[in-house]
C-alpha cells in the first residue's frame, strides 16, 4: 500500500477536480443560459429565472429550418455509421482469416490511407462527387467517408482475435463464408463493431467541413451547416444561432451518455484514432 | 472439388473486400493522385485543368496570404504541450480515484462529443470583446479588455483555446488506458525505498507513460495542423491572415474557385504533415 495521501492534497485534488470539471462543462451551460434568456440580458450574466424564454428556440426552429437539419443529420449519421461498420467489417474478414494474392498489398494501400487528411483532398472530392451529379446530396456527405481504414483495422484485430475452431466447426457443418461472417464472426466481434459504431456517430454528427462544401440548398442542410449560417451576417437574430447549437449538442451529448461504456472500453483498450 | 466452386473460393476474398476497396480507392487513393496532378494545373470553376508545371507552386512562394498561414500553422502546434500538459493532469486526477469524484472522466469527456461549431460559438460567447465573461472578469481586475476575436494573436489562441478545450479528455482517455497498466509493484517497491509521491511521479510513472506521450503528441499535432472548424467559426470576419492552412485551402477552392492553387496548398500540407509524423516517430525511435 502507498501511504495515506495528507489532508492538504486531498483538499487541493479536489479543488482541481471541480475546476477542471467547471471548465469541461461552464461553456456549454453558459451557451444553454443563454440561448434561454431574452435578448435585453447581457452576456456577461446568467439570466435571472424571470428572464428566461423560449423565444429563441421557438423562433430558430420555426423560421430557420431546424427541424429539418435535425433530420437530415440523424439520416446521414446514422448512414455513416451503418456504412462504416459494415463495409469495415466485409473488408476485414478476408484480411484476417483468408488467402488469397495480393493480400498483403491491398493491406498496405488501405493502411495508407490513413496518411491522407481530408483536407488535403477536398478539391478531388468535390470535383468527383459533382462528376457523379451527387453535389447537393445527403448522398455526398456520406459516400466518401462511408469506410476508414481505422474502422477496418480495429475489425481485423477484432477478428483475429476469434479462435480459429469456432470458424471451422461452422465449416464442417457446412456453412460458407458469407455465413459464418455473419453467424460467426459478427456476433463474436460485437465489442468492437460498437466502438466503431459510436466513433463513427460522434465524428459523422460534428463534421463541418465537408457537409458545408457539398452542401447548398438550406434543405440539405445538416446541423453544423445549418449553425453556421445562422451565424453569417445575414442572420436575424444572433441568439438563434446559440439556441440552434444546443438543438445540436443535446442528441450527441444524449447518444454519449447512452453509448460512454463502448466509447470509453474503445479508448481503453488502445483503439485510438488520429 | 468442381470447377465452378473453385472459381467462387478464389473470387470470395474480392467480393468481401470490393465495397470498401472502391471507397478508398476512389475517394482516398486516387483522389490523392489527382491532388498532385491538380496542383500542376490551372484549373478554375470556369475551366481547366491545363496542366501549366510549377506555376501555382511558384505563385506560393510568393503569396504572403499562405506564409502567414503557413506560420499560424506552426504557431498551433502550441496547443501540443498544452493539451499534453492539460489531458496528463485529468488523467493523473481520476486515476487518483477521488472517492466524491468518481464521475469525473464521464463529465471531463464531455467537450470531446460537442461538435467543433458549437464549442466554437459557446468560446464565442465567453470571449466576447463588449460583454464576454473573461473581459468582464479582466475588467473587474482593472485590466484588458482583450480583443480576443479580432486582434493578432488573440485570434490565433481564442482558436486554440477551443482545440484545447475539445481535445484534452481525448488524450485524458489514452493516458488513463496507461496509467491502468503501469504495474503497482513498480509503485509499491519504490515506495518500500522511501520515494516520495514526487519521485515516484517523475521516476516511475511518467517514465512508464513515455510511447503514450510521444503518441498524443503525435496525434494531436497532425490534429492541430488539420484544424478547420473552431478558426473558421470562431474568428469569423478576421483576415485571412489570421487563418491557418485548411481554411485557406477552404477559402481559395470554394470561396474563390481557384481549385489549382487550392491544390498546390493541399500537397504542400501533405508533405508538412507526413514530415512532422515521420520527424516525430524518428525522434521517439531513438529515445525508446
Amino acid at each position: 500500500m502507498i501511504d495515506r495521501r495528507p489532508a492538504w492534497l486531498t483538499v487541493s485534488m479536489y479543488a482541481a477536480a471541480l475546476l477542471l470539471a467547471l471548465l469541461a462543462v461552464g461553456p456549454c451551460v453558459w451557451l444553454l443560459a443563454v440561448a434561454l434568456s431574452s435578448t435585453e440580458v447581457p452576456l456577461s450574466r446568467l439570466p435571472g429565472p424571470d428572464e428566461l424564454t423560449l423565444d429563441n428556440f421557438r423562433g430558430v426552429w420555426s423560421e430557420a429550418g431546424m427541424g429539418k437539419a435535425l433530420l437530415n443529420s440523424v439520416i446521414v449519421t446514422v448512414a455513416q455509421a451503418l456504412l462504416n461498420v459494415l463495409l469495415a467489417a466485409l473488408a476485414a474478414y478476408p484480411l484476417a482469416r483468408m488467402r488469397f494474392r495480393g493480400r498483403s498489398l491491398i493491406f498496405v494501400l488501405i493502411l495508407s490511407t490513413m496518411m491522407i487528411p481530408e483536407q488535403v483532398i477536398v478539391v478531388p472530392l468535390f470535383r468527383t462527387i459533382v462528376g457523379l451529379g451527387l453535389y447537393d446530396t445527403l448522398i455526398a456527405v456520406v459516400l466518401p467517408f462511408s469506410v476508414t481504414a481505422f474502422g477496418i483495422f480495429l475489425c481485423r484485430q477484432a477478428f483475429l482475435a476469434i479462435p480459429l475452431s469456432l470458424e471451422e466447426a461452422a465449416r464442417i457443418d457446412g456453412a460458407g463464408s458469407l455465413r459464418i461472417w455473419w453467424h460467426v464472426m459478427l456476433p463474436l466481434a460485437r465489442p468492437a463493431l460498437a466502438t466503431l459504431a459510436v466513433f463513427s456517430v460522434i465524428g459523422a454528427w460534428s463534421a463541418l467541413l465537408w457537409p458545408l462544401i457539398v452542401l447548398q440548398e438550406q434543405d440539405k442542410f445538416t446541423l453544423p451547416v445549418a449553425v453556421n449560417q445562422l451565424l453569417s451576417v445575414f442572420a436575424t437574430n444572433v441568439r438563434y444561432a446559440y439556441a440552434g447549437s444546443v438543438l445540436a449538442v443535446i442528441p450527441v451529448l444524449a447518444f454519449y451518455l447512452l453509448a460512454q461504456r463502448w466509447l470509453i472500453r474503445g479508448l481503453m483498450s488502445g483503439a485510438v484514432k488520429g | 472439388m468442381s470447377a465452378p466452386s473453385r472459381w467462387k473460393q478464389t473470387l470470395t476474398p474480392y467480393l468481401f473486400l470490393a465495397p470498401a476497396a472502391a471507397v478508398l480507392g476512389m475517394f482516398m487513393l486516387w483522389a490523392m493522385v489527382q491532388v498532385v496532378f491538380y496542383s500542376f494545373t490551372r484549373y478554375t470553376a470556369f475551366r481547366g485543368p491545363d496542366p501549366v508545371g510549377l506555376e501555382n507552386y511558384r505563385r506560393l512562394l510568393a503569396d504572403s496570404r499562405f506564409w502567414w498561414c503557413l506560420f499560424n500553422s506552426f504557431l498551433y502546434l502550441l496547443v501540443t504541450p498544452a493539451v499534453i500538459l492539460l489531458s496528463l493532469q485529468a488523467a493523473l486526477l481520476v486515476h487518483a480515484g477521488l472517492r466524491w469524484a468518481r464521475g469525473l472522466r464521464v463529465w471531463l469527456f464531455l467537450p470531446v462529443v460537442t461538435p467543433a461549431i458549437v464549442a466554437a460559438i459557446a468560446w464565442r460567447l465567453l470571449l466576447n470583446e463588449d460583454a464576454g465573461l473573461l473581459n468582464s472578469a479582466l475588467g473587474l481586475l482593472g485590466a484588458g479588455p482583450v480583443y480576443w476575436l479580432s486582434d493578432r494573436p488573440w485570434t490565433l489562441i481564442s482558436a486554440m483555446l477551443v482545440t484545447l478545450w475539445r481535445g484534452f479528455g481525448y488524450y485524458m482517455m489514452i493516458f488513463l488506458a496507461g496509467l491502468a497498466a503501469v504495474p503497482r509493484e513498480l509503485e509499491e517497491a519504490a515506495t518500500i525505498d522511501g520515494a516520495g509521491r514526487i519521485d515516484i511521479l517523475r521516476h516511475v510513472t511518467l517514465p512508464a507513460l513515455r510511447p503514450l506521450i510521444v503518441l498524443v503528441a503525435v496525434i494531436s499535432s497532425i490534429s492541430a495542423l488539420k484544424v478547420f472548424d473552431e478558426l473558421y467559426v470562431t474568428v469569423r470576419g478576421a483576415p485571412v491572415s489570421h487563418q491557418t492552412v485548411v481554411p485557406l485551402i477552404y477559402d481559395t477552392a470554394f470561396e474563390r474557385g481557384d481549385y489549382g492553387y487550392a491544390s498546390a496548398i493541399g500537397v504542400t500540407l501533405f508533405v508538412v504533415v507526413l514530415a512532422f509524423s515521420l520527424l516525430q516517430l524518428r525522434l521517439a525511435e531513438r529515445d525508446a
